[in-house]
């Protein structure tokens, strides 16, 4: 019987009804800074996991590029190592791991020798050749900030950038820069290579489930939404407290402090996702444009009255005495570094007006949380008696991003008895009690994003720079007048007692998370 | 995960309001004199969580044992008021036992209890369980309905419970011929008592779907689909054949969305006992003849191999999960009212 003319496809229909819309395209990921903690701890054990769920394409490969003496067995057996010890799921599937470790290659060299990036463009034609990777590359940055600018240079100048067709991304981890000059510095360095589309600033936190389960809180749930603006809400806590001091990352934190370390990325993301307008959709640019005007109408912030910044000094956490943070491992006994910032924000559009926004991040607090609080105001009237409400406070919804993420209605109820006397409870959800399975990894999620060419969960230039900008503002204020006497705080406690004072003198208190 | 699992209270009960009250106290932590248990004490400690009302009709007491053991694990991802049947009609004088206990869980951390109720019934009562399952649910969450064992549906409380449920979740693996998937496809159709319906034997085969979806992945290669012109399925010798009709079924229907009737060929290889062995896909393109096979390895493992032309495109090995009943079953329950794209396989492998 003579065939009718095949039709042509424009969609893979096979694909309906699949979690995946679509399998990444085959690409070669060029790992920088392959040999370090990023990759070993996060990077590989997030491929492995995407490749035990199908979602790698077949001939997915990976180049590890490190100046570290590695022949490419050593560095396969690196992976696999690193792989078998940090993977979120175990055992490790050996026969998935294989066809995993098979496209894995290495290639040492010196980020900045230019004869060098030759090599490796002739290990990417190998790749493309063999493994039908078409010139699709992600390279994902996972060096030490300085060396950002010159690797995309090279990549540039050696044609790696364009050569072989196909799409190109960069991945970028934060820190984005160091203020606003140097983050502008290396959006025009990359810009000089890469056109915004393609470059992925990664800041982990969102790709976070629990950090995307508060848009779909607040934007799929009806009831939130009407009541979420000045009129009801009284003010906003944002809270990212750790009980941890700095580790091994003294050097590190003495030129970056909680302002650039924590204020500027995460603080602020997890303040655009609590303050930003509905979206129409969830197209990547379309979240983004909200996210920015969030941060656009942040009204000037007055550093001398609005921000308060700390240090923790020696301490108890969890019945163990801790040093102060002078005396950390590469840290000047003479630092002044902040290990703690408090600030008040204010929002300057019809949602937000007079509504304040209290953020705060700290190092060695009494516990470990990251929370957007929800104040709402009093009840307009209380038909009750003085003494049934006595000690009543009003209406918190909590949305708390780890640990025990979840959801809490703080509301009053009736003391059983005769008299009327009321008493505040909590209503609580646990996203765990409810869906009991294992997330993935933060990484798993925005890896594969970036393969799919999805940026929803990554940061825009722009937002990176206008939270640098505010960042900028606090820093120069904090320049231009003499700092607190440090330490200032105890570690162990809820920071210094100017960061009380500075929400007390609104009339609020903070919230012990 | 035993030990993270306590049963709390269990009692025999054979009025409903009686019930009831159990089950609000084992729900709410009270016990008869409203005072708190100590375990309900901790409870009350924690929210509680129920995402479904969980209806599960069994055969005898030894399913009865499987199914409970099933329905546990099941509680760690799906926490649901779970109501099992074991209704024997034919059995000997009337009689109507409940069993209400609470699970206590707290693998995430978290301490989540779930209730379970086990309904026994013989005689007439056995035929009316519907009307005692009613008044046990949870209001304002879904109900589903499974089924474990072979097809039951003439059972007398299937049009009862099918009312109740918004989903039927049955294993057509477990013995369906064609004609009970026609009967199956005519309960997600029919006007009366109509059921959404689930098939742990259609979860088990995502796999199968994904990675021959992924093929056509490749650029250039879904032009191949459009030339697609047959489809073998080779299955275990043991004569079980609905989870082969289902995956041709599956592949001649997405193609038919696209106006292309795809010959199908089943064939049975004695070399494995049981399911799908070996699907391959034939087409016809610019690069010629294209062959795309998807062959289960021992191990639970799929090798995928892919030539056009002369040529081998490419071939790896995938993981092929042999997903547990309680995986399967928490698959299904994730998916939201009607599964058109199973019904229409169903439909398609019943052409």
């Amino acid at each position: 019987m003579a065939q009718a003319a095949a039709p042509t496809l424009t969609q893979n229909i096979l694909r309906e009804g699949l979690i995946l819309s679509r399998t990444p395209d085959p690409a070669v990921m060029v790992i920088f800074g392959a040999s370090g903690d990023l990759t070993a701890r996060k990077l590989m054990p997030a491929l492995y996991n995407l490749a035990l769920n199908r979602y790698l394409p077949s001939g997915f490969s990976v180049i590890g590029v490190a100046d570290t003496p590695l022949s490419e067995d050593d560095f396969r057996a690196h992976m696999t190592d690193a792989v078998q010890k940090f993977s979120r799921t175990q055992p490790v599937d050996r026969a998935v791991w294989q066809s995993v470790a098979e496209g894995i290659s290495y290639v040492r060299m010196p980020f900045d020798d230019p004869d060098a990036y030759g090599r490796l463009a002739a290990e990417l034609e190998r790749m493309d050749r063999e493994r039908g990777t078409n010139g699709n590359r992600v390279f994902y940055f996972a060096t030490a900030p300085q060396f950002f600018p010159v690797i995309v240079e090279r990549l540039g100048a050696s044609g790696i950038a364009r050569a072989g067709g196909g799409w190109k991304r960069v991945v970028i981890e934060k820190p984005f820069g160091h203020d606003l000059k140097s983050a502008k510095g290396l959006n025009q360095t990359i810009h000089s290579v890469f056109a915004e589309p393609q470059v992925y600033r990664i800041d982990h936190y969102l790709g976070k489930e629990t950090v995307q389960n508060v848009l779909v809180f607040r934007f799929a749930n009806g009831i939130f939404e009407p009541i979420w603006n000045r009129r009801y809400v009284d003010h906003v806590q944002i809270t990212v407290a750790e009980d941890i001091g700095i580790e091994r990352r003294g050097k590190y934190y003495e030129s970056s402090g909680a302002l650039r370390d924590i204020f500027q990325n995460h603080l602020l993301q997890l303040l655009s996702i609590a303050a930003m307008e509905p979206p129409p959709n969830f197209d990547a640019d379309t979240v983004r444009d909200e996210k920015v005007k969030v941060l656009k109408s942040i009204h000037p912030v007055d550093v001398v009255n609005d921000v308060v910044r700390g240090q923790y000094g020696p301490g108890w956490v969890g019945g163990q005495q801790v040093p102060g943070y002078r005396q950390e491992a590469n840290v000047s006994p003479n630092s002044t570094t902040e290990t703690y910032v408090a600030v008040r924000l204010k929002i300057d559009n019809w949602r937000w007006a007079d509504t304040p926004f209290y953020l705060r991040t700290g190092k060695r607090l009494p516990s470990r949380a990251s929370e957007i609080a929800i104040q709402f105001k009093s009840a307009p009237h209380q038909p009750f008696a003085k003494t049934a409400i006595q000690g009543m406070t009003p209406n918190v919804l909590v949305m708390r991003i780890q640990p025990h993420e979840g959801a809490s209605l703080k509301i009053a109820a009736k003391i059983p008895g005769p008299v009327m006397r009321l008493r505040t409870v909590n209503m609580d959800f646990f996203y765990g009690s409810s869906f009991m399975v294992e997330s993935p990894d933060a990484y798993e999620r925005l890896v594969l994003d970036c393969l799919l060419g999805d940026p929803t969960l990554f940061a825009r230039e722009d937002e990176v720079e206008r939270a640098w900008g505010l960042a900028d503002t606090i820093e120069d204020g904090w320049a231009a007048q003499p700092g607190p006497d440090v330490p200032n705080y105890p570690a162990g406690t809820w920071g210094p007692e100017a960061a009380d004072a500075l929400i007390e003198r609104d009339g609020r208190r903070w919230r012990r998370p | 995960m035993s030990s993270n699992h306590t049963e709390l209270t269990v009692q025999t009960f054979v009025d409903v309001h009686a019930i009831q009250q159990e089950l609000e106290q084992v729900r709410w932590g009270l016990q008869g004199d409203g005072e708190l248990t100590e375990a309900a004490q901790h409870a009350a400690n924690e929210a509680r969580a129920s995402v479904l009302n969980l209806i599960a009709v069994v055969a005898n007491e030894a399913e009865k044992d499987a199914v409970i053991q099933v329905l546990d694990r099941l509680s760690v991802t799906n926490p649901s008021r779970t109501l099992i049947l074991l209704a024997q009609h034919t059995k000997g004088a009337d009689k109507l036992e409940a069993q209400v206990s609470a699970q206590d869980r707290t693998e995430s951390g978290h301490r989540v209890t779930t209730e379970r109720v086990i309904l026994h019934a013989h005689g007439e009562p056995a035929r009316h369980l519907a009307s005692l399952v009613t008044p046990l649910l949870i209001s304002d969450i879904p109900v589903v309905l499974w089924w474990p064992g072979g097809p039951q549906f003439d059972h007398p409380l299937f049009d009862d419970l099918c009312h109740l449920a918004d989903r039927l979740v049955v294993d057509t693996d477990e013995g369906f011929a064609q004609a009970d998937l026609r009967r199956l496809l005519e309960v997600a159709r029919r006007e009366h008592a109509r059921a959404s319906i689930g098939d742990l034997n259609w979860a088990r085969l995502i796999a199968w779907r994904h990675v021959a979806a992924q093929c056509f992945d490749i650029p250039g290669v879904l032009d191949d689909l459009a030339g697609i012109h047959g489809v073998s399925i080779y299955h275990g010798g043991d004569g079980s054949t609905a989870q082969a009709s289902l995956l041709g079924g599956w592949i001649r229907s997405r193609m038919a969305t696209v106006g292309i009737e795809v010959p199908l060929e089943f064939r049975a290889d004695d070399t494995f006992e049981h399911g799908i062995c070996r699907f391959v896909i034939y087409t016809s393109g610019d690069d010629g003849p294209g062959r795309f096979s998807f062959t289960r390895l021992r191990g639970r493992r799929l090798s995928v191999e892919i030539r056009l032309g002369d040529q081998e495109l490419a071939r790896r090995t995938v993981r092929l999960e042999a997903r547990p009943a309680e995986e399967l079953l928490g698959i299904e329950l994730t998916l939201p009212g009607h599964d058109v794209l199973f019904e229409e396989a169903l439909a398609a492998a019943l052409r």
